[in-house]
């Protein structure tokens, strides 16, 4: 009998076998409960002498007893039978599942259990216990038992009939069972079953692979054959461990003894599992998983694995089940087999899936048989052992070898599945069925949900509240309980037309988009991003109001990224693909699209550059601009990338690859930029060009140039769009606002307003790009920025400049850092707090009417005002002991090679030039320096401390020119060797001063230049002149001094007039 | 849907502009800022109409910049979800068609197309009836009946249905 029995577990364990098993279920189930009867008729026929309990005890007692623990052998003896009822319960596995609902044991493993007395209970190792002890604990239950138990063991000689014997067994065990299992077990008392170091052990040992049953069924012979010199107690194989079975014992040594003689085990090690181990020994995994017909499964093994299936039988007495895939079969090689020709011994490649086409199949001289199936009556055929219907393989496999949890299949698939002769209903119920298997927490509260399967399909309604397996919805119609329980799995999400949803799983997730239509459980979905069509199942998505395109990034590249592929070829990233990224070539001519592995991608291109369009004028970054040549002439946008003269421009209405299309950059023109503009500027780009600094550093020059000097008011809104690209990426400070004071980096220019990014906040906040300054290196030069606050009507000196009113005085201030160190800090920042100087940074400039006023005080009207011209020349002068000089006496040409594009503009050029060599004491070494600070050309008349009288006429200039050395004022003058006062005599025309020396002007005349030169403050009662201002030039008295201010009697109108101290200077006495 | 109503805005007027041309500046400027603007609570913001009062201004601390509370009339534009419009077909596609109804963005999907419309690519792309009797390509004017919208913060996007009663072109450029 045994051998038959293992003839039966070799069966079961072939999981993978092909073909399909004809054998009906009905027959297979009633020989084997016969076999079982017949075992059971075995036992009770070795048991002979049944007056003898403890005979029989040590005979068969649940695994051998033999050892004194057991107080009450009668008690043994029902064990044996509880083993057999157990046995029994093979026999009716439905009505063990009814009772236990957490284990699931199915009939094989009940035989390889046969030896071992499973009871289905919570935790499983209750069993050992329930052996050991032999149900002592459950004395009722045991009378009960033993009731029973007499009149079977004495009809036991009588062979009865099996089917009497079955019916009594069944009878017995179904009531036994409810009084032993109905009874809640609570969890302490499950915690005193739990093994203790007094109950006997469980040993690991050795077997021959694949022979884990063989080897425990071969002890449970052993054990019925020897009897009492067997001192296991019992032996178990696992499904799911390989070369190994457990044996319970108390002592190594018996196992070692029970293990002897059989070739199966190999007892030389036999290993001890630690208590705390031994009730996951016998746990039973929970997956209680109802495969039920039409389910999506997955092969998980051989040819097939990973390959969708459809359920369409499931038998769950053998644990098998039926299932339909698209057959992945080697017609050829068939025909090879089957011929017995020679075959290649191993498959070198998979076949791909493909349906069986009969014909094709006859056409190689398969034989094709055609044969009706008898349970169900469909014909299938039949091709060498393989089964197929409708072009589909039907497959009979161990429930073991499919994975049922969490199968989702993607649309590709279920295309695939949907054959010809199927209706679309048919479709919808296994689509239904997908849902089947999905995780927890899936329904949230709110979700709008629709009933798919049972009385109430088609309700639909909203999630109120989930429970572990149920829902609670509110339904939609008026009538109805105020929420129904649902199961979840009746349930499925609901969406309308024109929800805006976002994708949470699946091959798609991460999208948003509209619903465009609803199907059943599958929506399509207009992506926000790519405006395509996108099909998801409604379990995927939720409602949302977010707009996303997924998942935007790989590595270090990220959408819309521009990329080197490889030495000549470069491209856009137009789509992130879940392992891929599409990329739209650098190829003018057409769009080229190319899909791109991560590791393809050599490297971002990040370079800014610049290039020139049809027209000549310069396209940045960020610049619009329109296509006028090509596929895509007229289309229009911002240009994204720029490289190798090729231009990726993003049109929002460009529906194709992403919006980006690629064009040569002479194709193309900016817009705004006019022909004529185009051609002028494009001179005074050449020009440029070459002096042009690296383009990458943010504060470069370059975009003055693209301003245009200030002259060129043409070219103003160029200027501006220049700034806005130029300005984007630089680090800034926040001059006002809630934010002031944050650094940040500008990520758009939009006119006037600029987005930054701060650094401390991670935030992004828009402001007016004047409250921002670019962020300087020196310090002290933003603290500076922050607190000017700008007289209007120059702003603008700077012209187009305005725009990026640091960068001019970025240049400049290198060669300047010496002479302001020597000069010290203090007076640095007297002088950039002259209100002169802030004009120059007024960024208000390009748009502000006041720009004529500014005319009047251009310095370049200065520079050819027959009235300046004696003023000018001192400049010369004053180059010389300036270390800054080779900027004091600039040519334009000095400023160009700075990288200032201040040579542009020649009346701005020599705008720094008429201040500064009238100014007696403009030294590099007194605090005047201050003057000479980059930018600040007109910094320095207000600085305190200057003085001078002005040779020049009050006419020029306006209240805040600053204050001129004017003939006869005192002043010190500083020589080698000797300092000395004099009186201004004369100004010379070349910027020196013929100054006599005495204070009477009596002395001796030298020539002087500026910065030689210091004024003499007047004190109290002093005859003064008047440096600078509308009274410039004349005189006065000084009748008091109040700080910085002066209180000035004025000569000819004898007006009191408060003036600042800075633009008064002693008068020489006469 | 058009709708005539009152806002209020916060104007910040630069000191230049102080004198007697102050309120024509803050209307110009109002103009300037406000029309053709898009949120998501009222939509496009088409004209203004007029303006109601202009409170009293407030000077910024550091800026010299003055904010004047202003209240103005105005129009406004909005599409709502069944709303039945009618709109230029800008672009045929496979997927569908975009038609524009002033500054909105309607999508139609080919699924909200009638069936027996079918696409028609070529040099202009179009969706024609099996008799081609009726056709949709570039710049058709059709009426449709709006499914969805999406608000961002500078443009609404809608998408729109020919699918149903009433529906579909209204005027056809070609037949003229």
């Amino acid at each position: 009998m045994p051998r038959r029995r293992d003839e039966e577990e070799d069966m079961e364990d072939d999981d993978y076998e092909d073909q399909y098993d004809e054998e009906e279920e009905e027959d297979d189930r009633s020989s084997r409960k016969r076999r079982r009867s017949d075992f059971i008729d075995d036992a009770a026929e070795e048991d002979d002498d049944e007056e003898e309990d403890d005979d029989e005890d040590e005979d068969y007692g649940g695994g051998g007893g033999g050892g004194g623990k057991r107080p009450k052998p009668k008690k043994r003896g029902s064990q044996f039978f509880d083993l057999e009822a157990q046995v029994c319960m093979l026999l009716f596995p439905r009505k063990v599942s009814q009772n236990s609902e957490k284990t699931n044991f199915d009939g094989s493993h009940f035989l390889a259990f046969s030896y071992f007395l499973v009871l289905v209970k919570k935790v499983s190792l209750a069993v050992i216990d329930f052996i050991v002890d032999g149900g002592a604990d459950i004395p009722d239950d045991d009378d009960g038992r033993r009731m029973h138990r007499r009149p079977l063991l004495s009809r036991e000689d009588e062979q009865e009939d099996v089917e009497a014997l079955e019916r009594r067994i069944q009878a017995r065990y179904a009531r036994s069972s409810h009084t032993e299992y109905d009874e809640e077990t609570t969890d302490v008392e499950q915690q005193a079953l739990l093994p203790s170091v007094r109950d006997p052990k469980l040993w690991m040992v050795k077997c021959a692979i694949g022979r884990e049953r063989e080897a425990a069924v071969c002890l449970m012979q052993k054990c019925i054959d020897r009897g009492p010199e067997m001192q296991i107690r019992s032996a178990v194989a696992l499904d799911h461990l390989k070369n190994y079975i457990y044996v319970e014992a108390d002592k190594e040594a018996h196992v070692k003894e029970a293990c002897k003689g059989l070739r199966n085990i190999y007892s030389q090690k036999v290993m001890l599992v630690p208590i705390r181990e031994m009730t996951d020994v016998l746990s039973v995994e929970s997956k209680a998983i109802d495969l039920s017909r039409d389910t999506w499964v997955r092969m998980k093994i051989g040819n097939y694995k990973g390959d969708l299936a459809k359920v369409v039988d499931v038998d769950n007495v053998r644990q098998r089940v039926t299932v339909k895939l698209i057959p992945r079969i080697d017609l050829q090689a068939l025909a090879n087999k089957l011929e017995g020709r020679e075959v290649a011994k191993k498959k070198p490649f998979v076949p791909p899936p493909r349906f069986m086409n009969v014909d094709e199949a006859r056409e190689l001289h398969i034989r094709v048989e055609r044969r009706r199936d008898q349970m169900t009556g469909d014909y299938f055929e039949n091709i060498g052992g393989m089964l197929f219907k409708d072009g589909f393989l039907y497959k009979t496999v161990s429930m073991k070898s499919i994975s049922t949890q969490n199968i989702k299949p993607t649309f590709d698939e279920l295309e695939k599945f949907r054959s010809p002769g199927e209706n679309g209903e048919n479709d919808i119920a296994s689509l239904s069925t997908l849902f089947a298997n999905r995780k927890k927490g899936h329904f949230m509260k709110g979700d709008a949900v629709i009933v798919i399967k049972g009385d109430l399909k088609n309700l639909k309604g909203w999630v109120e509240k989930v429970d572990e397996e149920n829902v609670h919805i509110r339904p939609e119609i008026k009538g109805l309980p105020k929420t129904l329980a649902v199961n979840q799995k009746e349930l499925c999400k609901y969406f309308e037309p024109g929800n805006h949803v976002k994708v949470v799983s699946g091959t798609q997730e991460g999208a948003t988009g509209m619903v465009v239509k609803v199907e059943q459980h599958v929506l399509i979905i207009l992506s926000d991003t790519t405006k395509e069509h996108i099909r998801v199942f409604a379990d995927d998505v939720v409602e949302s109001s977010e707009v996303t395109t997924g998942i935007t990034k790989i590595g270090d590249y990220e959408l819309h990224d521009l990329v080197l592929l490889d030495s000549n070829s470069f491209g856009v990233i137009i789509r992130v693909e879940s392992e891929a990224f599409q990329v739209l070539k650098g190829v003018p001519d057409r769009p080229e699209v190319a899909l791109v592995k991560l590791r393809e991608i050599k490297c971002k291109l990040e370079k800014k550059s610049n290039v020139q369009d049809k027209n000549k004028n310069t396209v940045s970054v960020k610049d619009v601009v329109r296509i006028l040549e090509g596929s895509c002439k007229g289309k229009q946008g911002p240009v994204e990338h720029i490289f190798r003269g090729i231009l990726f421009i993003y049109d929002r209405h460009h529906l194709e690859h992403a919006g980006f299309i690629c064009a040569k950059a002479t194709s193309c023109v900016v817009v705004g930029g006019s022909r004529a503009n185009g051609g002028r500027n494009g001179d005074a780009y050449s020009r440029f060009d070459n002096l042009r600094t690296p383009p990458r550093i943010p504060q470069s020059p370059r975009r003055f140039p693209r301003g245009g000097p200030p002259v060129d008011y043409g070219g103003r809104h160029r200027g501006g769009r220049g700034r806005h690209d130029a300005l984007i990426g630089a680090t800034v400070k926040i001059r006002q606002g809630p934010d002031k004071g944050c650094k940040g980096r500008v990520l758009e220019v939009k006119g006037q307003s600029v987005r930054v990014e701060l650094e401390a906040r991670m935030k992004v906040v828009t402001g007016k790009s004047l409250v921002i300054w670019e962020n300087f290196f020196d310090r002290s030069i933003i603290s500076d920025n922050v607190e000017v606050s700008t007289p209007y009507r120059d702003a603008p000196r700077y012209g187009m400049g305005s725009e990026t009113p640091m960068h001019p005085s970025r240049t400049p201030l290198h060669p300047y850092m010496t002479p302001m160190r020597d000069a010290g800090a203090t007076p640095i920042h007297d002088g950039m707090r002259t209100p002169m100087r802030d004009r120059a940074w007024n960024p208000y400039t390009p748009m502000s009417p006041p720009r004529d006023n500014w005319e009047d005080g251009n310095p370049a009207s200065w520079g050819t005002s027959p009235q300046y011209q004696p003023g000018s020349p001192p400049s010369r002068a004053y180059e010389a002991p300036t270390p800054g000089s080779g900027w004091a006496n600039t040519p334009g040409g000095n400023y160009s090679e700075a990288g200032t594009p201040r040579d542009s503009s020649s009346g701005y050029a020599n705008a720094p030039s008429p201040y500064l060599p009238s100014t007696p004491g403009g030294q590099p070494m007194t605090p005047n320096s201050a003057s000479y600070l980059p930018g600040t050309p007109g910094g320095q008349p207000m600085t305190p401390g200057t003085g001078g009288l002005d040779v020049m006429s009050p006419a020029i200039g306006s209240d805040n020119e600053g204050p001129w050395l004017m003939p006869d004022i005192l002043v010190k003058v500083h020589r080698p060797g000797e300092d000395s006062v004099g009186v201004i005599r004369e100004v010379l025309p070349d910027g020196s001063y013929k100054v006599i020396l005495g204070s009477s002007g009596n002395g001796e005349t030298i020539t002087s230049v500026a910065n030689e030169i210091e004024i003499v403050p007047p004190r109290k009662n002093d005859k003064i002149k008047i440096m600078g201002g509308a009274q410039r030039g004349a005189t006065g008295k000084l009748i008091g001094v109040d700080g910085t201010d002066g209180i000035v009697k004025v000569d000819d109108t004898l007006d009191v007039k408060i003036l600042d101290m800075v633009i008064l200077a002693k008068l020489a006495q006469p | 849907m058009f709708f005539h109503i009152v806002l209020e805005r916060n104007m910040q007027l630069h000191p230049r502009h102080f004198g007697r041309n102050l309120r024509e500046h803050l209307v110009s400027k109002l103009m300037k800022d406000v029309e053709g603007t898009c949120s998501g609570r009222h939509g496009f913001v088409v004209a203004i109409t007029g303006v109601d009062s202009i409170g009293k201004g407030l000077i910024r601390d550091g800026t010299g910049f003055v904010t004047f509370p202003v209240k103005y009339q105005c129009v406004v534009f909005r599409p709502f979800k069944g709303e039945i419009l009618e709109a230029v077909v800008t672009m045929v596609n496979k997927m569908g068609f975009f038609a524009e109804a002033g500054p909105v963005q309607i999508f139609v999907s080919n699924h909200l197309i009638p069936d027996d419309m079918e696409f028609q690519s070529g040099d202009m792309p179009n969706y024609t009836t099996s008799d081609g009797s009726v056709k949709i390509q570039k710049d058709s004017e059709v009426r449709l009946k709006i499914i969805g919208t999406r608000v961002d913060a500078t443009e609404i996007f809608c998408i729109g249905t020919i699918k149903d009663d009433f529906l579909g072109v209204i005027n056809d450029p070609t037949a003229v």
